[in-house]
């Protein structure tokens, strides 16, 4: 009864020096107020410091595998600065397992040349620089074996050529970087532009079928070895011109010439590699 | 009388106030020397010490290093957790240990052989951190550098072997085991860096680098 004696707690006001919370009031809300007290508070102004906007969980070498990397909060270094940072070239890594199966196995059948399709969007570096490196690793090691068998065949001392190393990482290291910067120039020139990523991803897939072809290049038949040579040059030159072909008829009457050349030139590489890697001279 | 005016003292008084005026005097006039050191005694000159201490505590952080890494440990509280405390002596040693024993074993152009593998594990191991971080994984760069160059130690010891004994068929089998162990030694770590969906993309190479050096461990005679 709100008769106004000082005996009733009023709905209305909260006395006293405790802070209480008052009942339900008549008009349903419930109102929460805190009465200055002699408690001391503790602002998080110090805090406020480490916690950013959004407080992100910290991060350490086995926290999340998002993809946001840390790089994308801060400024990016200007210009052509950023082609020396890591984050320049992630987008052009950014496949997964099955991707990269996937492509390789595009690679083995040239004569579908839905290769460019598939990949123009997402084209990748991670496949052509790790099938070239793994192409120069089979290649010296098959080169090797087959000098050791040849000579120890013959009883002949033999010693480990190092150099075969040296030599097929710069061929093939240079062949898949300079032939495709090379058509791309040309293809510039001819006003049908083409994507140089796009160039490299395919040149780097169609040394795949390389890695089979040397490995079974390991029989000591002559014959056998060109056969190899001769399939594996001829589906690896097939599968980069046909993917390309499409887009070079744009270029104008001379496509054919180019076409021609990319594929004499993938050959000319299978016929290179047989003759430096299995001519033994005993 | 004013309150101003002195009021005369007792001559006890007077006495005592007049030793502890001496007293005060005396300490000032005979400067700070003798005053009892209150703040604490200066520090004691730093000692350089000795070498072999740096040495002995550096050696021991690498062979700890090298018994979380390397060595079979099923109580392993987090197999995927990097190593805390990586430094990169015990790689870089691990690393031109390997090339000097390849070096050693072969019969002719020894110093190409040394050069080539060192390029080959050096560049390897910069070029394997780098793959893990454009994959997206989140790694710390000279941490992977250290791992990828601890895990190295048993290639070293098959090199060793191989070293010691000329048998072509008990080279492949020692070099098979060592790059084995390698191997396992350095997928929890690699694995755990990146995407379960690219772990592949990831591992492979490590793979490639290891089987390739254990192929020049062969080859070599």
């Amino acid at each position: 009864m709100m008769a106004g004696k000082y005996t009733h707690l009023d709905n209305q006001k909260v006395s006293g020096s405790v802070d209480s919370v008052p009942a339900v009031t008549d008009s349903g809300e419930v109102a929460i107020k805190f009465a200055d007290s002699n408690l001391e508070t503790f602002p998080p102004s110090q805090a406020r410091g480490k916690i950013s906007g959004g407080s992100r969980p910290p991060r350490d070498a086995d926290d999340t595998f998002s993809k946001t990397s840390l790089g994308s909060d801060e400024a990016q270094p200007g210009g052509w600065f950023r082609s020396f940072t890591v984050d320049a070239y992630k987008p052009y890594f950014d496949v997964d397992t099955s991707d990269v199966l996937d492509r390789i196995k595009e690679s083995l059948f040239p004569f579908k040349g839905s290769f460019t399709e598939k990949t123009a969007s997402n084209p990748d570096l991670y496949g052509p620089f790790w099938i070239c490196t793994t192409l120069i690793f089979v290649a010296a090691a098959i080169g090797t074996f087959v000098t050791y068998v040849a000579h120890e065949l013959k009883n002949q001392e033999w010693n480990y050529d190092i150099n075969l190393v040296t030599w097929s990482a710069g061929v093939f290291y240079g062949y898949v970087t300079i032939v495709p910067l090379g058509l791309y120039v040309i293809l510039k020139y001819f006003s049908a532009p083409s994507g140089l990523v796009q160039l490299f991803c395919l040149y780097g897939y169609s040394l795949f079928v390389f890695i089979p072809a040397l490995c079974l290049s390991v029989v000591p038949l002559e014959i056998f070895r060109w056969v190899i040579a001769g399939v594996a040059g001829f589906m690896s030159a097939t599968f980069v011109a046909l993917n390309l072909r499409a887009h070079i008829m744009s270029a104008g009457e001379r496509w054919f010439f180019i076409v021609a050349a990319i594929f004499l030139l993938q050959v000319a590489l299978s016929v290179v590699l047989k003759l430096y890697l299995f001519t033994v001279t005993v | 009388m004013s309150l101003t005016d002195t009021v005369p003292l007792h001559a006890s008084s007077q006495s005592d106030i007049d030793e502890i005026e001496n007293l005060i005097n005396a300490s000032v006039h005979s400067g700070p020397a003798t005053v009892l050191p209150a703040r604490p005694p200066s520090p004691p000159r730093a000692q350089i010490p000795p070498v072999w201490d740096t040495v002995k505590r550096d050696l021991s952080r690498i062979v700890s290093n090298l018994k979380l890494v390397v060595f079979p440990n099923p109580y392993r509280e987090d197999p995927g957790k990097a190593l805390r405390d990586w430094d990169l002596w015990g790689p870089f040693f691990f690393i031109v240990f390997l090339g000097l024993t390849l070096s050693w074993s072969a019969s002719v152009k020894k110093s190409e052989v040394f050069a080539v593998a060192f390029a080959v594990l050096a560049a390897g191991a910069v070029i394997l951190t780098l793959n893990v971080l454009l994959l997206g994984g989140q790694i710390i760069f000279f941490q992977s550098l250290s791992l990828l160059g601890y895990c190295l130690f048993p290639l070293d010891v098959g090199a060793v072997i191989c070293l010691l004994k000329d048998n072509v068929i008990l080279k492949v089998i020692v070099v098979c085991v060592t790059l084995a162990w390698s191997s396992w030694a350095a997928y929890p770590f690699m694995s755990s860096a990146v995407n379960p969906r690219r772990k592949a993309l990831a591992l492979y190479p490590v793979f490639l680098m290891y089987v390739s050096v254990g192929f020049l461990i062969i080859a070599i005679d």
